[in-house]
């Protein structure tokens, strides 16, 4: 029950998130600049999105009857939360990539006459607040359980968040890097997605603490590689050094270093999920750590 | 206007509730004859699980499963050397608990696990759609999904249904019908927890000094939960029969998740404020 299809969604889903939030910020407060190289962000975010419902229904007992989640409306329990909050979001992320789409003459004829309509504004607002839903919840979710390893703490659901954002803003900024972004705007988003990558390891750190033992299954278990290696090191702490060696560059030297370090933060987010969601499985095998959890 | 909504859409109204029916499984009781779970196998035509021998006791059934609704547990307790007196076998029928607030019925997003008018925790095969969500928040391991590609409602999610068919017709569940005992006992939940309360203090008085009763009202194991509509009448500690003390309940700590996860949020998009600002 429950494989690979569960983290490779949350991981998809938040990076869609984490971009179309990282897009929004830049079109919210940013230069000319900004606006021009973060758009390709909601693009990103578009994509990302396509493959989001159909992990999410594969992973079913019963895909046929995946509309069942949307017979009811109970956010009470985050499954039914996160399956609401994904068919809101994904039509308001096309919609405001259309809508760039038609404002650069990308997307023409009527299609791109219906895509100008859309209040790119009210399109930011609404987006974000879903998106960061849907960055949130996946962490909630799995710890509404009674697994240890996701249970124990109350930090999951604030990690998950931390690594869409950071895995998010990197997409932007690989993109923005990739098409030669102006060495300012660069900066900008590099100081952004270091901020979301020093938070994520504030936050692992207090997880791992206030797991304690229950989070030995991650730690020191057959995941202890892809979590310290992947997740930790590749993913957290190398773009952190990067975007720090890149701090004082300009041009190529400054795209290249934003690129790998943007690359290696995508990647170390899907290795945390993949590692946390994999290792719980070890967890609820644990039963010290299962009394540990029910106790006093 | 509701009422054309409810035409439209089928909606019926629930049949009226009716008094709390539940298990009151008294352990010290207990043969070891696995009736209960040959009775609920034919009876809700469950498949067989195989002819696998475990090395455990005497117990071949492993856990509580999509085709397994009640596990009689068996616990050797004997030390090395030790003399006749200190040695005990404990056996229990596990059940699925049909736990007052049950996390199984909180978790699912279809409305599949719905209470019934007999205030008992039941699955309904049409409607849900094999998520998976509610196997690992069952704080005592009791729901599962069974198998995919299976023989037996592939992809569902399965447990004990207090023999909804048969309470309808006001028959008494299988498997307490079929204990030779009577360690199986059904009927209304009050008037159990009565009984459950002498049959401790009458265990006392002769020197069982270690039993317990587990699931009732007053026990801490409800704080989360609440009572437990199926609940036992135990010779050891909770721990010994892989019971949790306090189960939890994941709503009770929900709200906490959300807003440490929201301050997340709200401090990226704070700082991305901050880091673009005043640049038009
Ligand atoms: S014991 Fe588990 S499956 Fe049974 S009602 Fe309680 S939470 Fe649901
Ligand atoms: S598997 Fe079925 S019963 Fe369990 S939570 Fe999902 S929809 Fe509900």
């Amino acid at each position: 029950m429950w494989t690979w299809e569960v983290p490779a969604y949350f991981w998809l889903g938040g990076m869609a998130a984490g971009a179309y939030v990282t897009a929004s910020l830049a079109h919210g407060f940013g230069s000319a600049d900004d606006r021009r190289a973060t758009a390709g962000g909601y693009y990103l975010a578009a994509a990302a999105l396509v493959p989001c419902a159909p992990l999410l229904i594969a992973d079913l007992g019963r895909p046929d009857r995946f509309h069942h989640m949307l017979r009811i409306f109970k956010p009470l329990s985050p499954m039914n939360l996160g399956a609401w909050t994904l068919t809101g979001f994904t039509p308001i992320a096309f919609a405001r990539a259309a809508s760039h789409a038609a404002g650069t003459g990308l997307l023409r004829g009527p299609l791109g006459a219906l895509a100008r309509l859309v209040p790119t504004r009210l399109a930011e607002l609404a987006g974000c607040a879903l998106g960061l839903t849907l960055a949130g919840y996946s962490g909630v979710l799995l710890a509404a359980t009674n697994i240890p390893l996701w249970a124990k703490s109350k930090l999951l659901g604030g990690l998950f968040m931390a690594s869409a954002l950071a895995s998010g803003s990197a997409a932007v900024t690989l993109q923005a890097a990739r098409r030669g972004a102006p060495d300012a705007t660069l900066h900008r988003l590099a100081a952004l997605e270091s901020a979301a990558s020093a938070g994520e390891i504030a936050v692992l750190a207090g997880y791992l603490t206030q797991s304690g033992r229950t989070a030995r299954p991650l730690t020191r278990g057959r995941f202890a590689a892809p979590f310290w290696l992947g997740a930790v090191g590749a993913g957290a702490v190398l773009p952190l050094l990067l975007h720090r060696l890149a701090g004082g560059r300009r041009g190529r030297a400054l795209q290249s270093l934003s690129a790998v370090a943007s690359l290696c933060t995508i990647a170390g987010s899907l290795a945390l999920r993949w590692s946390i969601f994999e290792a719980g499985k070890d967890s609820s095998e644990d039963q010290s750590a299962s009394f540990e959890l029910s106790s006093g | 206007m509701i009422d054309a909504y409810k035409r439209l859409m089928n909606v019926e109204s629930p049949p009226p509730p009716k008094r709390a029916r539940g298990f009151f499984t008294d352990t010290s009781l207990c043969i070891g004859c696995k009736a209960c779970e040959v009775a609920c196998k034919q009876w809700n035509q469950l498949p067989a699980d195989g002819f696998a021998m475990t090395g455990n006791s005497y117990d071949n059934t492993g856990t509580l499963g999509a085709t397994t609704w009640r596990h009689v547990q068996f616990i050797e307790q004997a030390k090395a050397n030790s003399s006749r007196q200190d040695q005990r076998w404990l056996m229990m029928s596990d059940v699925c608990k049909h736990c007052a607030n049950a996390a199984c019925l909180e978790a699912c997003p279809t409305g599949a696990l719905i209470r019934t008018e007999f205030d008992t925790v039941y699955v309904q095969q049409d409607i849900c759609n094999g998520c998976g969500f509610c196997v690992p928040a069952c704080p005592f391991g009791v729901i599962d999904r069974a198998p995919k590609h299976g023989q037996f409602e592939a992809g569902t999610a399965h447990k004990c249904t207090l023999c909804y068919d048969r309470l309808k017709d006001d028959m008494t569940p299988a498997c307490a019908k079929s204990c030779p005992t009577a360690s199986i006992q059904f009927g209304d939940v009050e008037e159990l927890q009565e009984r459950a309360r002498h049959r401790l203090a009458e265990l006392k008085a002769r020197g069982e000094t270690k039993a317990e009763l587990y699931g009732m009202p007053e026990g801490k194991e409800a704080t989360e939960v609440g009572p437990l509509h199926a609940f036992f009448l135990l010779l050891d500690r909770p721990h010994t029969y892989n019971l949790p003390d306090i189960p939890r309940l994941p709503r009770q700590t929900m709200a906490q998740r959300y807003g440490w996860s929201a301050a997340v949020g709200v401090g990226f998009a704070l700082i991305g404020a901050l880091v673009f600002r005043g640049r038009r």
